[in-house]
């Protein structure tokens, strides 16, 4: 098992390497515009961004086709110059998430959801109970309409699921009721045969009880002892009082030391606990009545059975995520060099003032940006939208490392005006290290989403067009 | 907070460094905003905050780099160490493994530090005397052995926590007026601040360090 990761590892290794390759001979952004042998084209690009399972947001193109008409390299060229108003991009994913429900109404067969309520429960009045706890989990559904519900239970209840169908629908947002069992298939935890299901379920979680009596239960080797030293001094500092159950911090304990100690070549990097709790929760929430306030819950009155259960799944969902972006972790942190690097080159391309202002003032990117990357913007935003924006992330399976970028993209020129206002290196390092998120709810995620959406859209691989010297 | 345009005549970078849970970021927290959390969460990468004080009539601004704690993060934060003119060096007084481990954070700051940057070792939570694990005076001949200052602290009491920063600015202040008297800075005359950020090779930080400390006047 162990050889098997270290290849894997080499394989990432590799795979960056190559990476690093190609940046060497195009750059990231290409710095030429002229066509090349072998290169692909801008039209050719396009086609397999639209094609490919994201096409949820084929309404998008079309809502914003007018501005976005991308027929010939020129035309790219020029959209590039364009400063793109922050009011003309936020009303572009507003009208993003408009069509989105309306095409989720259209197509939408009415049925009485209710009674396939798999906690049983009218959450329909729960949501509105719950709408304004702004500083807790919402474990509600305060913005998805019912119809969309009622379109994930129809996909979910097939004999064969539509894995491509659900990522479209997930994409802008899990209700509530279903995201554990969506979470689950988008992770590719379990399969897509409905009949499968549950023997796949039960078969992971005695795996992750043997992992545990193997490797956890036993003596710790000396490398060993170091893994679990760091984690048992993290996990007492997540402050929220859900985590200072012991129950709950073994728990959390566990699935890091044994993910850590079959990724040898990453091993447990601080702030990985932060990204076992969004499944924690989510899965969590599966064993108590919708609307309970996590923040007052003791997990130990969970039932042994139920409590194992979570812990498991929260393990498998994990390691499923962390695959794709585990050269984030290993020596040197090279994936989030890489990234930090690319999002510079990003904001330089795009937003030229902000850029500019940001280098006057002797910003550097990796100053505020790692911490992003390494935490998946964990640290930056409330849990219930880390929540909400998983979902997004989840439904980008593969493509989610490269989508990250652009959500830190997004995020960045979200704060331009209040960034551009401040006017020298202290207040701006002191605000981008504390963004003023507390008050974000889905809205703002499914915007920011929405905008990164756009920006990979229209900038990712194309040919560069950057005028700005270096 | 954030407020840049006060008026400072030296602006010194300063390093937090050391094992991951000594309680670097609440050393942090209690100098520059006078508050301490019990559940602090880990640092991620660095982190920064900065304060100024008073020494000799002179008022000294610090630009403080917080850095996680963990190895995994050396290649990131030692990047921070450069133009660094001083380095609070801290472990645990309540666990041993973090103070054999100052022999390790002394060779990351020979290898990445300017040779010139100023050390202070600091034996963080004092308040923990039930469980001390390292007797004062060990701590204190091996940082006289290794030309280190020393101070024991408490972020969570506040004992020297004051003390420890306002010893290590002014040494760095002390260092820096000499050398200024000694062999006056050529150009000295045309810049209208007394910046001189130690004797350090240039590097994108310190080339901050003087922009910033020009715009200011």
């Amino acid at each position: 098992m162990l050889d098997l990761d270290i290849r894997k590892m080499g394989d990432h290794i590799q795979k960056y390497a190559n990476d690093n390759d190609m940046n060497l001979k195009n750059s990231f952004w290409k710095k030429n515009i002229r066509n090349l042998p072998g290169r692909a084209s801008p039209k050719k690009e396009s086609k397999s961004v639209s094609s490919s399972a994201s096409t949820s947001f084929d309404d998008f193109q079309e809502s914003v086709s007018d501005a976005w008409e991308i027929e010939a390299e020129d035309e790219i060229l020029r959209i590039s110059d364009v400063k793109i108003s922050k009011r003309v991009a936020h009303s572009a994913a507003v009208n993003v998430i408009n069509n989105h429900k309306a095409s989720i109404e259209e197509i939408h067969k009415s049925k009485n959801y209710s009674n396939s309520d798999p906690q049983g429960e009218s959450s329909s009045q729960t949501n509105k109970e719950s709408r304004n706890t702004e500083n807790r989990v919402n474990f509600s559904n305060s913005e998805v309409d019912t119809n969309k519900l009622t379109k994930f239970q129809v996909l979910l209840e097939s004999n064969l699921l539509n894995l491509d169908d659900l990522k479209k629908l997930s994409w802008s947002g899990v209700p509530v009721e279903i995201r554990p069992m969506t979470w689950r298939l988008l992770a590719g935890y379990l399969p897509t045969s409905a009949e499968r299901r549950q023997e796949a379920l039960d078969r992971k979680r005695i795996d992750y009880a043997n992992l545990v009596k193997q490797y956890y239960d036993t003596d710790k080797d000396e490398v060993y002892k170091d893994i679990y030293r760091q984690i048992h001094i993290d996990i007492p500092r997540m402050s929220t009082p859900l985590f200072q159950q012991t129950t709950v911090q073994e728990m959390f304990e566990r699935i890091l030391f044994i993910w850590a100690i079959r990724h040898p070549a990453s091993g447990y990097v601080q702030g990985m606990n932060d990204l076992v709790t969004p499944f924690y929760v989510v899965f969590l929430q599966e064993y108590l009545p919708i609307g309970t306030n996590i923040e007052t819950l003791d997990v130990s009155s969970i039932s042994k059975k139920n409590r194992d259960s979570l812990e498991a799944d929260s393990f498998w969902c994990l390691s499923k995520f962390l695959d794709g972006i585990q050269d984030n972790y290993i020596f040197a942190q090279l994936g989030i060099q890489y990234k930090v690097n690319q999002l510079k080159e990003l904001i330089q391309r795009i937003d030229g003032a902000l850029h500019e202002h940001l280098m006057k003032h002797g910003i550097d990117y990796l100053q505020f940006s790692f911490r992003w990357m390494n935490n998946l913007l964990t640290r930056e935003l409330p849990l219930r939208c880390s929540i909400r924006l998983w979902d997004t992330y989840l439904a980008e399976s593969d493509r989610f490392a490269t989508f990250q970028l652009y959500v830190c993209a997004a995020f960045l020129l979200h704060w331009r005006l209040e960034l551009l206002e401040e006017k020298d290196f202290q207040g701006l390092m002191l605000m981008l290290q504390n963004l003023q998120t507390q008050n974000w709810t889905d809205t703002e995620i499914s915007l920011l989403v929405a905008e990164a959406y756009r920006l990979k859209f229209t900038f990712a691989d194309a040919p560069n067009h950057l005028t700005t010297k270096r | 907070m954030g407020t840049g345009d006060e008026e400072y005549d030296y602006l010194f970078k300063v390093v937090l460094i050391g094992d991951s849970g000594v309680g670097k970021s609440n050393l942090l927290a209690r100098f520059t905003r006078n508050e301490f959390n019990l559940e602090s969460k880990s640092t991620i990468g660095v982190e920064f905050a900065t304060r100024s004080i008073k020494v000799n009539k002179k008022i000294i601004k610090a630009q403080i780099w917080d850095t996680a704690g963990q190895e995994r993060y050396r290649a990131i934060t030692s990047a921070y160490y450069r133009g660094a003119v001083g380095a609070l060096l801290v472990y645990d007084i309540a666990k041993q493994l973090t103070y054999q481990n100052v022999e390790r954070w002394l060779s990351e700051l020979r290898d990445h530090a300017d040779q010139n940057i100023v050390i202070m070792l600091v034996g963080n939570k004092s308040d923990l005397r039930h469980l001390r694990a390292v007797p004062a005076d060990e701590a204190t001949a091996f940082a006289e052995a290794n030309n280190l200052s020393f101070i024991e602290t408490s972020a969570l009491d506040s004992t020297n926590v004051e003390t420890a920063f306002e010893n290590i600015l002014t040494e760095i202040y002390n260092i820096v007026s000499q050398k200024q008297m000694r062999d006056p800075p050529e150009g000295d005359t045309i810049r209208p601040t007394n910046i001189e950020p130690i004797d350090v090779k240039p590097t994108v930080n310190s080339d901050n360090v003087r922009k910033q400390c020009c715009q200011s006047s």
